[in-house]
């Protein structure tokens, strides 16, 4: 069968070229956008992904992970007695200040912990051992931290709120959604550096044991807890990135940014198709003279949006892919998945059938008699 | 008559033009029979292209009867007046009207897609009445690569594909030269004479009388030879 629609398409190649184009931009612009917010959504909750917790204990409405809130210690007493816990230890989550060599002061968001190891936590370690934290004032640093500390190396020194710390490893991937580093240390380190830590935790990490209901061991964790809030990993990691989304304007910013790339779509394609549909009418009137229907001028012209749907797409996947390595080397992550890219795909087909209807509207009142016309 | 493959009666034809009715045709009577070129002269707003849609089924008579293939096409319906189309009329346009991204071939093989001829089939029909037409050296040439002769006889194949009984054609020799121009009439003379269709050609060109068989005036809407025709009804 002959293609009208795709030899006409490839005919006229500087329209073709803008509506791929077009598509493109689109495309591109959706899936770095939205790829940035995921991979910033996945920093908000990296250290729940990573941590082989199956319940987080809270106190009552931590809004995300990063701002976390205090509450008694022997909380993990209650938590260790209730039936199919396997084990449940503290967690300390705080910002403090560290103090820099040039004299500066920066933020650092503590993870601190009694057995690392345990909760995978770091879980990519690159110089030294989580288990060299039990050995006086040490730390682990990630490597991310060099943007915001300078350079640094193990077996260096950096005071915490006054007190001396000793790197004695660094971790890598390990960086809060709010770009403050996050560096580990002992436990019971970090309870001596805060006052108000003392005696305190910020959340308890439970793991359940083989064969256990997860949510009949949470209920119970919330009826011996009342004063805490009790959540999955999943529906804290939910939660954690809620907070972003929803409450600093994230999320509308994105969602306008979306719609933004998706108008800029169906105004270029919608434009060029109704263009060359205006330009080819008198070819649309000679096929409804031969014999012709609507419907197969709809075809043509949904195949033309199709066919620059297909392209339009690949083009952009691939600049937006390239991009990746590019973004990565100013610390920034642009999340595509397999899944999210079929979704822009289908988006973008969507997008591009859409425009074509504008110019269905113009074509099915195409009189066949026009082609006796000069 | 059992030859007759186009034929019209009392054929009228009103537009409304803002609130004036305008009476295009009045009351035509004609036909054409298989076999026969029939030249259809008029000068400028007599009604010849109104009558040629009518008669190709792409506009439709406020009053009369229309018959294509030897079917009275009584229906307004666009579906049925398609289906006639399709089956049953060629049309070969003054402009020749070829899809200027189609090579000669697929021009003519997409009006066998249009048709419902697909496939090898299309493609060795296109060949075939490409090559009964003469440009049999030009099949992957695109239309702005012919000259105006060869653009036609690629309408002509068009209009030929799929075999339809009736050649409607309006002014077909009127963007080509003196030379040119007769070989295409040559060329509908033959198509009516040899292969037996009814051939109605639109024109100014006085040089169709000489291939024509029967000429039929049209001024103001009414035959000029009205009686003749009504006579040979």
């Amino acid at each position: 069968m002959v293609s009208l629609a795709r030899k006409n398409l490839f005919h006229d190649r500087l329209r073709f070229v803008i509506t791929v184009a077009g598509v493109a931009f689109a495309v591109t612009l959706v899936l770095v956008q939205v790829g940035l917010f995921m991979g910033l959504l996945d920093k908000s909750t990296v250290t729940i992904q990573h941590a082989n917790a199956d319940l987080w204990i809270t106190s009552h409405n931590t809004p995300n992970v990063d701002f976390a809130r205090t509450f008694p210690e022997t909380a993990v007493l209650r938590a260790r007695s209730v039936p199919g816990v396997a084990r449940a230890d503290n967690l300390i989550v705080a910002f403090m200040t560290i103090q820099l060599p040039n004299g500066a002061a920066e933020g650092a968001l503590v993870y601190a912990l009694e057995d690392f190891a345990s909760w995978n936590l770091p879980w990519n370690v690159q110089q030294g051992s989580p288990a060299d934290l039990k050995r006086g004032y040490a730390l682990l640093m990630d490597r991310s931290a060099a943007l915001r500390y300078g350079a640094f190396s193990v077996g260096e020194q950096r005071e915490i709120l006054g007190r001396r710390f000793r790197i004695v490893g660094t971790t890598a991937e390990a960086a809060s959604f709010t770009t403050t580093p996050i560096v580990f240390m002992d436990y019971r380190n970090a309870q001596e550096l805060q006052e108000q830590l003392g005696g305190n935790t910020t959340y308890v990490l439970v793991r359940l044991a083989p064969g256990a209901d997860a949510r009949a061991v949470q209920s119970e964790l919330r009826r011996r807890l009342p004063y805490n809030d009790v959540l999955t990993r999943e529906e804290w990691a939910l939660q954690s990135r809620n907070y972003w989304v929803k409450s600093t304007g994230l999320g509308m910013s994105m969602g306008v940014t979306v719609f933004l790339g998706i108008l800029v779509g169906i105004v270029i394609v919608a434009q060029t198709l109704y263009t060359s549909a205006v330009e080819h009418i008198k070819e649309f009137g000679t096929v409804k003279a031969i014999g012709g229907s609507n419907l197969a001028i709809y075809r043509i012209l949904g195949e033309q949006a199709l066919v620059a749907a297909v392209i339009g797409f690949a083009l952009g996947a691939c600049i937006s892919y390239l991009v990746r390595p590019l973004m990565a080397a100013i610390h920034l992550n642009v999340l595509l998945s397999p899944g999210f890219s079929a979704v822009v795909f289908a988006g973008t087909v969507l997008m591009c059938l859409g425009a074509a209807l504008f110019s269905f509207r113009r074509v099915a009142g195409i009189d066949p008699a026009l082609v006796f016309r000069t | 008559m059992n030859d007759r493959v186009l034929a019209v009666r009392d054929v009228t034809k009103l537009f409304d033009e803002g609130r004036q009715r305008v009476h295009v045709l009045r009351g035509i009577t004609m036909d054409v029979a298989a076999g026969e070129l029939v030249a259809l002269e008029g000068p400028s707003g007599s009604g010849k292209t109104t009558l040629l849609s009518i008669m190709g089924c792409i506009l439709t008579p406020t009053s009369g009867e229309l018959l294509v293939a030897g079917r009275a096409v009584r229906s307004r319906d666009e579906a049925t007046l398609r289906e006639v189309r399709r089956q049953s009329i060629g049309f070969v346009f003054q402009q020749y009207n070829l899809f200027p991204a189609l090579s000669a071939l697929e021009n003519v093989e997409y009006s066998l897609n249009v048709r419902g001829t697909g496939g090898r089939a299309a493609h060795a029909e296109a060949k075939r009445v490409l090559a009964r037409v003469g440009v049999e050296d030009r099949l992957d040439f695109l239309p702005r690569d012919l000259s105006g002769g060869q653009k036609q006889r690629v309408a002509i194949a068009r209009a030929l594909a799929g075999s339809p009984p009736v050649l409607l054609a309006d002014e077909p020799t009127a963007n080509l030269d003196t030379a040119t121009g007769g070989q295409i009439l040559d060329l509908f003379q033959e198509l009516a004479k040899r292969e037996g269709r009814g051939v109605l050609v639109v024109t100014h060109d006085p040089k169709v009388r000489r291939v024509a068989d029967r000429v039929v005036g049209i001024r103001d809407g009414r035959l000029a030879d009205a009686g003749d025709e009504e006579a040979a009804a």
